[in-house]
């Protein structure tokens, strides 16, 4: 049968280092298909994750909302943000359905039903869609290497249903489902799902990689690397919640720097083609997680015992990335050393640039 | 065009899963979802082929659930492309969530069901639970006898669906082995009578880069119900679309089916069977059995039962003095504690000024074969109802009374 060859979009690559130009970029396209006007809070870092991806993505792109904040939140009907198209589809559904926009574009410009370039098709699933009830049709969409970008917009909890724990909830957080209590001083016993190795690791044909909102060019860089490679993507992205980490507003961008600096939300690549992680990414500074943890609420019930394990495990994090662990933050993971303040003060006062 | 290889009419020796299979080879599908479960699974197997020898330009995809099968279908079908996808039992009901979902969207996935009991006991026999369990999720739905039979209502569905005075996705079914397993001669249209029958595929608001549309957002209590009475309609309004399809395909094809019920020797019966699928070709011969003993007894085949044609189901039954249900179905605690086919015939004929008595038989379950004696044995105690002039007891387990 004579078929139709598909065409497929190649986006460049942002030439700005990771630090930099945090506000403006003038590479940056000025298309924008995620417009303001929807309803999720003020700061609210998966909207401003949206906003960054969707303009790294362009107009020929295709959006696919698996049920969460960025489909409750944005797409009151009769008002939608989307400047694309976009489809709600059930929260179990993410790669499903993603992967059937996917296959559908493949066959009807191959039929010649369809005629122009394939265009970006991209899904925004939740960390509970992509850690908990989606997670096997997105490994199904992986492994069959769909060419679309699977995003986890991971605000560690289920946050549209009213903050509920999910497999990303850190160790120690708070949430309607896993609250603090006598018997349970630290809230949440168990520690997060590492969803994005588990996909590098189980679909290494994947361009698989991590970001935060706090490093808005890298983010879209990641999203850009994404969609050019030729086959299934798949990007976990720091967002976080103020509604359900309780922080200040303003705070967000900052929020997203300091998980990165304090070893908590490691970044990194998975090279497909090389088949291995690339831990290059550095940031500025080096910092104990109790800066992080202090500007949340989530977090505000914690002992010092329970900072001191999450120390441990952002030592353990950095020990992974290859990065040689400062005194100060070895002297933080144990609990004597947080209820001595003057020990607890050398800690936080530990930024030590790379 | 790449597009269906020219084929010329022929008479083929095929079970009723390979006759799905060839529907859908000639309705030319785009994107096919599969997930293993029997019976069903030789239609994927079939179609798995025929993609591999390039007999059919399609997107054959393995999902890792009949839950993500649905998922893709839907996906694939908001994108503008025509979709076939299928299940059995328990899988069909795996899908559960995307039923209302996919017709909601007014998206005219095609579904093929081989009927297979639920767990439990799960054996492989015919059960018609697991289809008429979604029954009300805005499906169109309705059971062939036969693999020609089959055959014909998946592109008579795929006509219907994707008409854009109904857009919403069907439901064919079959019952496991009786149809999808049991081979008879199906003739296979010529490709140029498929394209007179059926127009391409044409969503008028498609997820296409260069019309954005935004499907399925979140609405206001208030906003639900005008949705909710537009599927409705919809779905009401199918009935007149129904119609000129059987009409057309009968043109075009040449073989005439009834869209609503069949009848078979029911001129002068005096009590009739009520029932759907592969059971009324065994039916079929006890009547004509019965009838050479000088028994009056007919039959009543439901061929759509969704949507339900009330009026005419009401207008047939009113007929007769007695309806014996034949359910193959289990409807716990329902209300006449057997199946569902029953309280929707009751339903329909309670306008009647002329109501037939009505039992409900549990037969055929588990995929059992319902055999001569026990076709006796219902019109036994048909012709008793009618003698006496009522009911002595509602529902009846086949084999397991006097």
């Amino acid at each position: 049968m004579a078929t139709i060859e598909v065409q497929r979009q190649l986006l460049p690559i942002l030439d700005s280092p990771n630090q930099g130009a945090r506000f403006y970029n003038p590479e940056l396209p000025s298309s924008e298909p995620f417009v303001p006007g929807h309803r999720t809070c003020a700061g609210c870092g998966p909207s401003i994750q949206y906003r960054m991806t969707s303009k790294a993505a362009g107009d020929n792109t295709i959006l696919v909302g698996p049920t969460g904040c960025m489909y409750v939140a944005n797409s009151s009907y009769l008002c939608t943000p989307y400047n694309v198209p976009w489809a709600h589809t059930q929260i179990g559904s993410a790669g499903s359905f993603t992967a059937g926009v996917a296959a559908a574009y493949e066959a009807m410009i191959r039929k010649g039903k369809w005629k122009g370039k394939f265009p970006n098709i991209i899904c925004e699933a939740g960390d509970g869609s992509a850690s908990d009830i989606g997670l096997a049709s997105i490994s199904g969409a992986l492994y069959r290497n769909h060419d679309c970008l699977i995003i986890c917009y991971d605000n560690e909890q289920y946050a549209n249903t009213g903050i509920q724990a999910s497999s990303r909830t850190p160790y120690g957080g708070m949430t309607t489902f896993s609250p603090p209590g006598p018997e349970v001083p630290e809230g949440k016993k168990l520690y997060p799902k590492d969803l994005a190795r588990m996909m590098a690791a189980g679909h290494p044909h994947c361009y698989v990689a991590t970001a935060s909102v706090g490093y808005p060019i890298d983010l879209m860089n990641k999203v850009r690397k994404g969609l050019n490679h030729k086959g299934a993507a798949y990007l976990m992205i720091y967002t976080p919640c103020q509604k359900g980490f309780v922080y200040e507003t303003p705070r967000s961008i900052d929020l997203g720097r300091l998980v990165v600096e304090c070893g908590l939300y490691p970044m990194w690549e998975w090279n497909p083609e090389k088949r291995e992680f690339n831990y290059s990414f550095r940031p500025a500074s080096m910092r104990p997680v109790s800066e992080y943890l202090k500007l949340q609420g989530r977090f505000g019930h914690l002992h010092a015992e329970h900072i001191a394990n999450l120390q441990k495990f952002a030592n353990e994090q950095w020990k992974m990335m290859g990065v040689e662990l400062p005194q100060a933050l070895i002297h933080a993971a144990d609990a004597k050393n947080l209820t001595n303040m003057a020990a607890a003060a050398e800690a936080e006062a530990v930024a030590q640039t790379l | 065009m790449p597009m269906l290889a020219e084929q010329k009419k022929r008479t083929v020796r095929i079970n009723g899963c390979v006759a799905s299979a060839q529907a859908a080879k000639y309705a030319d599908v785009d994107v096919i979802a599969a997930y293993p479960i029997r019976p069903y699974t030789a239609t994927m197997m079939a179609l798995a082929q025929m993609v591999a020898n390039g007999e059919l330009d399609a997107e054959y995809i393995v999902a890792d659930s009949e839950h993500s099968q649905l998922s893709i279908a839907h996906g694939a079908a908001s994108s503008g492309a025509r979709v076939f996808t299928g299940s059995s039992g328990v899988g069909v009901q795996f899908a559960y969530e995307l039923y209302s979902p996919i017709s909601g969207s007014r998206m005219p996935v095609q579904m093929m069901i081989a009927d297979r009991t639920l767990d439990p006991p799960g054996d492989f026999g015919s059960e018609h639970t697991d289809a008429l369990s979604t029954r009300d999720m805005g499906w169109i739905m309705g059971w062939s006898c036969d693999a020609q039979e089959a055959f014909d209502n998946h592109l008579i569905a795929y006509r219907i669906g994707e008409d854009p005075r109904v857009l919403l996705p069907q439901m064919v079914c079959q019952d496991g082995f009786f149809v999808s397993h049991i081979t008879g001669d199906v003739e296979l249209p010529d490709s140029g009578q498929v394209k007179e029958f059926l127009p391409p595929y044409k969503h008028p608001y498609p997820l296409d880069p260069r019309h954005p549309v935004s499907h399925g957002p979140q609405i206001m209590p208030e906003q639900g119900p005008p949705l909710q009475l537009e599927r409705a309609r919809a779905m009401e309004g199918s009935m007149e679309v129904i119609e000129q399809a059987h009409e057309e395909f009968a043109k075009i094809f040449g073989r005439r089916y009834d869209p609503w019920v069949e009848e078979f020797m029911t001129d002068d019966a005096e009590v009739v069977f009520f029932l759907q699928g592969a059971h009324a070709v065994t039916a079929r011969f006890a009547i004509q059995h019965m009838r050479e003993r000088g028994l009056k007894v007919g039959m009543v085949r439901l061929r759509t039962i969704r949507p339900y044609p009330t009026d005419r189901v009401k207008d047939v039954l009113s007929k007769f003095k007695v309806v014996g249900v034949i359910e193959t179905n289990m409807g716990l605690g329902s209300v006449s504690s057997g199946g569902v086919l029953y309280a929707e015939a009751a339903a329909a004929l309670y306008e009647s000024q002329k109501r037939p008595l009505i039992l409900s038989f549990m037969a055929g379950m588990g995929g059992e074969a319902i055999v001569l004696k026990e076709f006796y044995w219902m019109t036994e105690k048909m012709l008793d109802a009618q003698r006496r002039g009522k009911i002595e007891k509602r529902t009846h387990w086949v084999g397991f009374e006097e």
